[in-house]
């Protein structure tokens, strides 16, 4: 047998969820072929005056927060030290990889000269929140890329680049949170520029530290789902106990949120608020459906036990966060002319990545030792002199 | 123009009638810019609130061929308030002049009225002249038949009420207007008037203009800096076509063209020299023999002679009307063999398009000489014809175009400027003296080998053009300018003055009806000189300060660019407005500062040698009373052929020396609008200059048509809708434009709705559309026959025209 | 960016005087024959009057808008020329990651195509949405007035102050200003008493003059400041950021590990005594 013929048998015994993902994935590609041979004005209902649209608004502005919770749980767990947080870690690492590996995919279609992201790395422009952003994603990339790396050496038995990796993890986990931070809240200064363009409803200067704070509630949020999710879905380990910790964590974070929004929105913005009734409309549902409801959700032991609801606080988080980023990236910016309506192949660019994502994921989990990493098991010491690392039961069974 | 454009700063105000110039004439702004910087207003009267309207400082609507009732009021204001130019009117006009007893003008008519041959007898309008055979004049103005009497008993009835309900303007804009633009009547204020088509294309259009003048005259605006008539003249180098004869009435340099009873040079020259009595008058039409017989020289060289009545006996002798209409009339039957088409479009330009279409295929050959193909060129596969069924043969010869080929260029303002050839010619092109040439040579040969009918007109043509394929413009241009065909010695005053064979002539006056001198053009004569080519200077010099720039290109006549200027001074030579002073009489050194003086003599006042200001004329006075116009002395109102409104001024409804044609309808019944064409900015004439450039085609893509909203809601149109306009002539489709910049008029106590649009669609082009001019009635004006654009009745229905 | 231009009042400036501009279009046909854009594909007339075509592009630098309206029974026709406004702190040029976009010494805000990565914050920044894109191209870059640099560079004007008749002047930003004051002060009666530009956005290389309000011709409301200030005013603290958070998060972890590699250390030390002990227990 071919090597080919083993892969396809080995995709015809998966399951019929990831199948129909192929497929969105498949479509994806083919529609971003469309770009590339006909331009973003065939593929796109991107114009003029919507210039920036589904591909940046999801892709890059919102995807880069729900990849957040590598870097917050990173930080939280190991330089809080909060060791049972562990097994978490991983997972999101994975889902931070993709997640930034696919807002990297995305801004690629999304770029007019793609051939040129290279530029810059060699054409400065430090006054640029995107050319600080692209560093940031670059680097950060590099980085969930490095701390990936170690499943995948685990995996292999790859032992000394562990050891390796295994140095550098605690500085990777804090230039992760720092170049994170940067980022996060960079990706709000974007919208900064657009003075007198962006609604007072989102336009203050807190705009940057509102995008970091929430980033780091959503990417726990997103950890609560994900792990709520692959115990359901695909049988790993339940992890409650745990997502009861981070669900106490988050109302705090998001608390915080609410009083600096509260600050801005009374003391720094200009402007009207009630002058557009359909502004209003989405701004109640994001901070309604988004923030508060989730906020007393979580402040509820109740909730935080109990995995389906915890689970749809969690979501509602997330559904507020998409609302949030497309509020401040699209809908609150005062365009005239016809609305934007994003193209069919756009939508199935952005369904393509979205499934390609959880498509990655679960392969990654089924191929690799993600989930398997626990705290007791794992050696955080210096490593001694490259002597060879006891093969840990765990990862044995993982093989 | 009488005056330049450069010369509309100097103004106080600015009657802008029947132009747009914002949208026709763009460059003119800068001037009346800067005459709006320096407190000067302007005034808009048209129509329509044009792009022009949107900068003037009062706008004034006016039903489309009512300008005479509205100028005529304005005289009449001018009058009875007494804010003419008292001195000027006395001593420059005739209006000391007495007319014979004879005349009379009664219910709309003046005396002397052939209805048979609907003409007048001008002998019932002259002057009454003293013994020695001058005019007689009552300088108090007051005889009942002096001409100041006449004129202000005539423009009595067009008082504001009378004219505001038949011109539909409103009342207040009307006196507005009237006391802004009369206000100029004082010798420290300037006004001039600016117009163009809005004026002209009219069965009255000659009229129109005399209303002008007349108000001008009364104000003391013309030969003054900031004064004058100006029209806006309109193809590039239109001016330099009628200073060349490009007309049938008249060849180069205005003089006449020869008429069937004009049979020898003597009698030509009698008929058409005009001759005073009077010392103080220039005449300066006396001196068409020399004219004329210079124009011989250049055109029948060395054959012309003495003997031979310098070749008189080849030109051709007109015994009537040879206007394009009339042409295109004798071209529908079939009578007219072939036709050159050289930069003209009369598929598109002329009235009743749908007839001229037809006209075309009654040709045998048709040749078109454009830088484009045009629906001229292609009219034998125009949408709905037969291709088969027309048998004209068509020939397509590419022109260069301007940028491609050196010459001179003549503006409005009369400033001749010499062009450069920027790049070659495209392609096959040629310029069009190199296709005249090629015909002439062609054609000149085939005589000289096949012979002919009276073959010599054609033959003993001097062509001394040089050896090229294509004439030497520097020798078309000194020719025109004319040079001595023999040595020479002039006396002029206390100078004398030598001349070699060849030289060329200074200026105009040294011209000779002897057969010494030869110039192409006696007006042009001074633009090519011993010194070189005037027209090619360009130096910014500005001593006056009032824009003349004397030494930037050249202006005809001898390099004077405000004429008739002797009018800006008193008959002392004093100027009436030191603070614009464009000429002045230094009495020291005897002679004149600033502008070229019409004429050297010393002011008026001067009994020796003093001379009348308005020298073309025999008497010397600016005619108030008109001597040769086909339809009377005074402009009278009268309603455009196809008029919604009955006559409210006398029973005359039309003007009574104009000719009917069949189809022309005023049944209100079925075409209730009143209809007008005009240009935008955007495109050009009959379109193909502008309809084959993508960038021009992207700013105006469609025929269109504007309303306004009242009519487009009582018609259920809104803006973009396909809509139907028809006259009796024939049917459009276009895009209808619904803006508040159309009004309805309230004439007579009655709304009537305007429809205005462009006429620069056609069928090819990378823009197309219908034509306005399907829509237009084939009638002229009485004295010039520039068609009736301006003022038809139509109808307007919504839906395309399969609809 | 503009960073090392202090001085405004040298870069050349376009005066636009809209009480003078007819409305003929040259400017914009002259812009399309210097920069040799193509035509647009009109249909009839986009907006009010004759306006076309519908908006600036790819295609089309500068525009001539059109208002047709009716003001106190009073028809009103009025031209405005919409263009780069060739700010002296243009909010593209900060945003531009790769720094494709320059304010010049000149005056125009130049692009350098062969930087531009085709992301759109231009786009997105410009308080007067000047920058368009080639959405028609499979590898677009970004299109706008060029101020007609090439044309500064060789002692020329703007293609399309060129052409215009009466409405446009150009010269030194301080004498276009100060002439812009004079024409308010000459003739009040015909002025807004306000000059666009000259504050807005931190001041531009385009100052208009009108008779109507702005906001009635379609004049975008822009802030005064500077738009580049304020993303810089969050940008500035990237630095310190990065090193705040990045050195307390491992002076964090430094504390918060402490206790277990002293507890490693211990257990490694008994650990290594065992084993000596085994080992002397062994050789015993
Ligand atoms: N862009 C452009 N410029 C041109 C031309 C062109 O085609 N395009 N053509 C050139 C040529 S050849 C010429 S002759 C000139 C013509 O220049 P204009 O005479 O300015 O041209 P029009 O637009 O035909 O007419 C002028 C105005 O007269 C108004 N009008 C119509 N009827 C009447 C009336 O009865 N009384 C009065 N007072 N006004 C009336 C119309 O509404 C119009 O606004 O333009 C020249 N310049
Ligand atoms: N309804 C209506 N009709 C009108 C008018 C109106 O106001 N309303 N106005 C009238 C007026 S004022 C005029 S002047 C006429 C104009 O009517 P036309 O003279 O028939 O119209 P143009 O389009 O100017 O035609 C000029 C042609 O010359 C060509 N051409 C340009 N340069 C050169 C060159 O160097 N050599 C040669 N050989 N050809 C060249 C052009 O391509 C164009 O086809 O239309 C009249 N028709
Ligand atoms: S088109 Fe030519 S002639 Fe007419 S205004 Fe413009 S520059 Fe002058
Ligand atoms: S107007 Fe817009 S594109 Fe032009 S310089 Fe200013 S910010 Fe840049
Ligand atoms: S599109 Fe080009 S010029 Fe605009 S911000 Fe992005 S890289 Fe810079
Ligand atoms: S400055 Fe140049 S590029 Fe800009 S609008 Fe004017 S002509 Fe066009
Ligand atoms: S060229 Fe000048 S007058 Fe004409 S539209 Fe442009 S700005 Fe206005
Ligand atoms: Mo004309």
């Amino acid at each position: 047998m071919t090597a080919a013929r083993l892969i396809i048998n080995e995709i015809k015994g998966y399951h019929r969820f990831l199948k129909f993902l192929m497929v969105l994935v498949g479509l994806g590609a083919l529609a971003s072929l469309v770009r590339f041979i006909f331009g973003l004005g065939v593929t796109t209902n991107l114009n003029d005056t919507y210039p920036w649209g589904l591909w940046v608004s999801f892709d890059v502005v919102t995807a880069v927060p729900l990849a957040a919770g590598a870097f917050t749980l990173g930080a939280i767990t190991h330089c809080f030290h909060i060791k049972k947080l562990e097994p978490l870690v991983r997972p999101a690492i994975v889902t931070g990889f993709l997640g930034y590996s696919l807002v990297s995919v995305g801004l690629l279609l999304d770029l007019g000269q793609p051939q040129r992201c290279w530029h810059t790395m060699v054409f400065w422009n430090p006054h640029s929140p995107m050319f600080e952003v692209s560093m940031c994603i670059m680097a950060y990339t590099t980085v969930l890329f490095l701390e990936f790396l170690s499943p995948v050496c685990e995996k292999l038995g790859y032992y000394l680049p562990l050891r390796v990796l295994r140095t550098l993890e605690m500085p990777l986990v804090v230039a992760a949170a720092a170049i994170s931070t940067l980022h996060q809240s960079s990706l709000g200064t974007f919208f900064l520029i657009a003075v007198d363009k962006l609604h007072s409803l989102w336009y203050n200067p807190l705009l940057p530290l509102l995008f970091w704070i929430s980033a780091i509630f959503s990417g726990l949020s997103i950890i609560i789902l994900e792990a709520t999710m692959t115990h359901k879905w695909l049988g790993q380990e339940d992890e409650s106990e745990l997502l009861e910790t981070l669900a106490r964590i988050i109302p705090w974070v998001i608390g915080v949120y609410i009083l600096v929004k509260a600050y801005a929105l009374f003391f720094l913005s200009e402007g009207p608020f009630f002058d557009r009734p359909r502004m209003l409309v989405l701004f109640g549902i994001e901070v309604l459906a988004g923030v508060f409801v989730p906020f007393f959700m979580f402040m509820q032991k109740k909730v935080r036990n109990n995995n389906r609801l915890r689970a749809i606080a969690a979501g509602l988080v997330i559904f507020g966060l998409v609302v949030n980023r497309f509020n401040v990236s699209m809908y609150g910016m005062i365009h005239e002319g016809a609305p934007y309506v994003p193209s069919l192949l756009e939508t199935l660019v952005t369904i393509g990545i979205i499934a390609a994502e959880i498509l990655f994921f679960v392969l990654i989990a089924k191929y690799f030792p993600i989930f398997e990493h626990h705290p007791e098991t794992v050696d955080y010491s210096l490593p001694d002199k490259f002597r060879k690392v006891e093969k840990h039961g765990s990862v044995a069974a993982g093989a | 123009m009488t005056n330049h454009w450069i010369d509309l700063k100097n103004a106080d105000a600015i009657l802008a009638i029947g132009c747009n110039p914002a949208e026709n004439h763009p460059i003119s702004f800068k001037w009346i810019e800067a005459a709006l910087d320096n407190g000067g207003k302007l005034i808009a009267v048209d129509p329509r609130f044009t792009r022009t309207a949107s900068k003037a400082d009062i706008y004034a609507q006016i039903r489309p061929g009512t300008d005479i009732a509205f100028l005529g009021g304005l005289i009449n204001y001018a009058l009875a308030h007494n804010l003419i130019h008292q001195e000027y009117v006395r001593e420059y006009t005739n209006a000391t002049f007495i007319v014979n007893d004879k005349f009379d003008f009664e219910q709309g008519m003046f005396c002397g009225f052939d209805d048979t041959e609907k003409s007048y007898d001008l002998k019932m309008l002259a002057y009454e002249l003293d013994g020695a055979g001058n005019p007689k004049q009552d300088r108090s103005m007051q005889h009942p038949r002096s001409v100041f009497q006449l004129l202000k008993k005539h423009f009595s009835r067009y008082d504001v009420d009378t004219v505001c309900s038949i011109t539909g303007t409103k009342k207040e804009d009307y006196t507005n207007v009237a006391k802004t633009f009369c206000g100029t009547g004082r010798p420290d204020k300037a006004g001039t008037i600016l117009y163009a088509m809005g004026i002209t294309q009219s069965t009255h259009g000659t009229q129109n203009v005399r209303a002008i003048s007349l108000l001008q005259m009364l104000l003391g605006n013309i030969g003054i800096a900031g004064g004058g008539i100006n029209a806006l003249r309109g193809e590039s180098n239109v001016q330099g076509s009628t200073d060349y004869g490009l007309l049938f009435h008249i060849l180069p340099g205005y003089l006449k063209s020869p008429e069937f009873d004009n049979v020898d040079l003597k009698g030509y020259l009698e008929k058409w020299t005009p001759k005073t009595q009077d010392k103080k008058s220039a005449n300066w039409w006396g001196n068409t023999p020399k004219y004329t017989v210079s124009l011989l020289k250049a055109w029948y060289g060395d054959n012309a002679t003495k003997d031979n009545d310098f070749c008189y006996s080849y030109l051709p002798k007109r015994s009537g009307n040879y206007s394009y209409m009339k042409l295109i009339e004798k071209m529908g039957k079939g009578e007219v063999e072939g036709l050159v088409c050289m930069g003209m479009n009369p598929a598109m330009g002329g009235p009743d398009s749908t007839s001229a279409r037809d006209a075309l295929g009654k040709l045998k050959w048709l040749v078109t000489v454009d830088l484009w193909e045009t629906e001229t060129s292609i009219f034998w596969k125009r949408p709905g014809v037969d291709p088969k069924k027309i048998d004209t043969e068509v020939f397509m010869l590419p022109a260069a175009s301007s940028v491609e080929k050196e010459g001179s260029i003549a503006n409005s303002g009369r400033w001749t400027q010499w062009r450069y050839k920027a790049a070659e010619p495209v392609g096959e092109s040629r310029s069009d003296m190199h296709i005249i040439h090629e015909f002439f040579t062609r054609v000149k040969d085939l005589y000289k080998k096949e012979g002919g009918t009276f073959p010599e007109p054609l033959t003993k043509l001097a062509w001394n053009y040089g050896t090229g394929h294509e004439p030497d413009v520097h020798q078309v241009a000194k020719e025109i300018n004319g040079y001595f065909t023999k040595d020479m010695t002039i006396k002029d005053k206390d100078k004398t003055l030598e001349f070699k064979a060849g030289d060329q002539v200074p200026m105009f006056k040294y011209l000779q009806d002897d057969g010494s001198t030869v110039s192409g053009c006696w007006i042009y004569c001074g633009s090519y000189t011993k010194e070189g080519n005037q027209m090619a200077r360009r130096d910014a010099s500005d001593p006056t300060g009032l824009g003349l720039f004397p030494k930037w290109s050249w202006c005809w006549p001898v390099n004077r660019r405000i004429i008739y200027n002797r009018a800006s001074v008193n008959p002392d030579g004093v100027p009436f407005n030191p603070k614009r002073a464009l000429i002045a009489w230094d009495g020291l050194e005897k002679k004149w500062k600033g502008d070229v003086p019409d004429g050297p003599w010393p002011p008026m006042k001067d009994d020796k040698e003093g001379k009348y200001p308005f020298i073309m004329l025999a008497e010397g006075h600016a005619r108030l009373y008109g001597l040769d116009l086909k339809d009377g002395p005074f402009p009278e109102h009268y309603e455009p052929v196809e008029s919604p409104a009955k006559n409210l001024l006398s029973p005359v409804q039309n003007n009574p020396v104009v000719k009917l044609p069949k189809n022309v309808s005023s049944d209100l019944g079925k075409f209730p609008y009143i209809g007008t064409t005009y240009r935008v900015t955007e495109h050009w004439q009959a379109g193909a200059m502008t309809r084959n450039l993508p960038w021009l085609v992207e700013l105006v893509p469609d025929m269109f048509v504007e309303l306004s909203e009242t009519l487009a809601k009582e018609k259920g149109i809104v803006k973009g809708d396909k809509v139907r306009i028809t006259t009796v002539r024939g049917t459009i489709e276009a895009t209808a434009l619904v803006t508040a910049r159309l009004k309805p008029f309230i004439v007579g106590g009655k709304q009537i709705e305007q429809v205005g649009m462009p006429w620069h669609f056609g069928y090819a082009g990378l823009a197309k559309g219908d034509s306005g001019n399907v829509l237009t009635p084939s009638v002229g004006c009485a004295n010039t026959s520039i068609p009736e654009f301006k003022a038809f009745l139509c109808n307007i229905e919504k839906g395309g025209k399969r609809s | 960016m503009s960073g090392d231009i202090k001085d405004f009042n040298k870069t050349g400036a376009f005066l636009i005087d809209m009480t003078k501009c007819t409305g003929c279009r040259g400017c914009q046909v002259a812009c399309k024959q210097w920069n040799q854009l193509k035509a647009e594909n009109t249909t009839f007339f986009n907006g009010e009057g004759y306006q076309n075509p519908p908006a600036m592009s790819e295609y089309t630098f500068t525009r001539i808008k059109f208002r047709d309206y009716q003001k106190n029974g009073q028809n009103e026709f009025a031209f405005y020329k919409e263009m780069c406004m060739h700010c002296n702190d243009p909010a593209c040029a900060s945003v531009c990651p790769v720094g494709a976009f320059k304010k010049t010494a000149e005056g125009p805000v130049i692009y350098d195509t062969k930087r531009c990565i085709g992301c759109r914050f231009c786009m997105v920044a410009c308080p007067f949405g000047v920058p368009k894109y080639e959405w028609s191209k499979a590898f677009p870059l970004v299109k706008k007035c060029t101020g007609c640099y090439s044309r500064i560079k060789n002692g020329h004007k703007p293609a399309c102050a060129t052409a215009c008749p009466s409405a446009i002047t150009y010269g030194p930003r301080a004498e276009m200003l100060k002439e812009a004051e004079r024409r308010i002060a000459a003739r009040p009666d015909r002025y807004l008493k306000k000059i666009y530009g000259k504050e807005e956005a931190g001041g531009t290389s385009v100052i208009y003059l009108t008779a109507l309000p702005f906001d009635e011709l379609g004049f975008k409301p822009v802030t005064k400041r500077p738009l580049p200030s304020y993303t810089w005013q969050a940008l500035r603290l990237v630095p310190g950021i990065f090193l705040t958070v990045g050195g307390s998060l491992s002076l964090l972890s430094w504390f918060t590990h402490r206790k277990d590699r002293l507890k490693k250390e211990e257990e490694q030390r008994t650990q290594s005594r065992k084993h000596s002990d085994q080992n002397q227990e062994k050789t015993e």
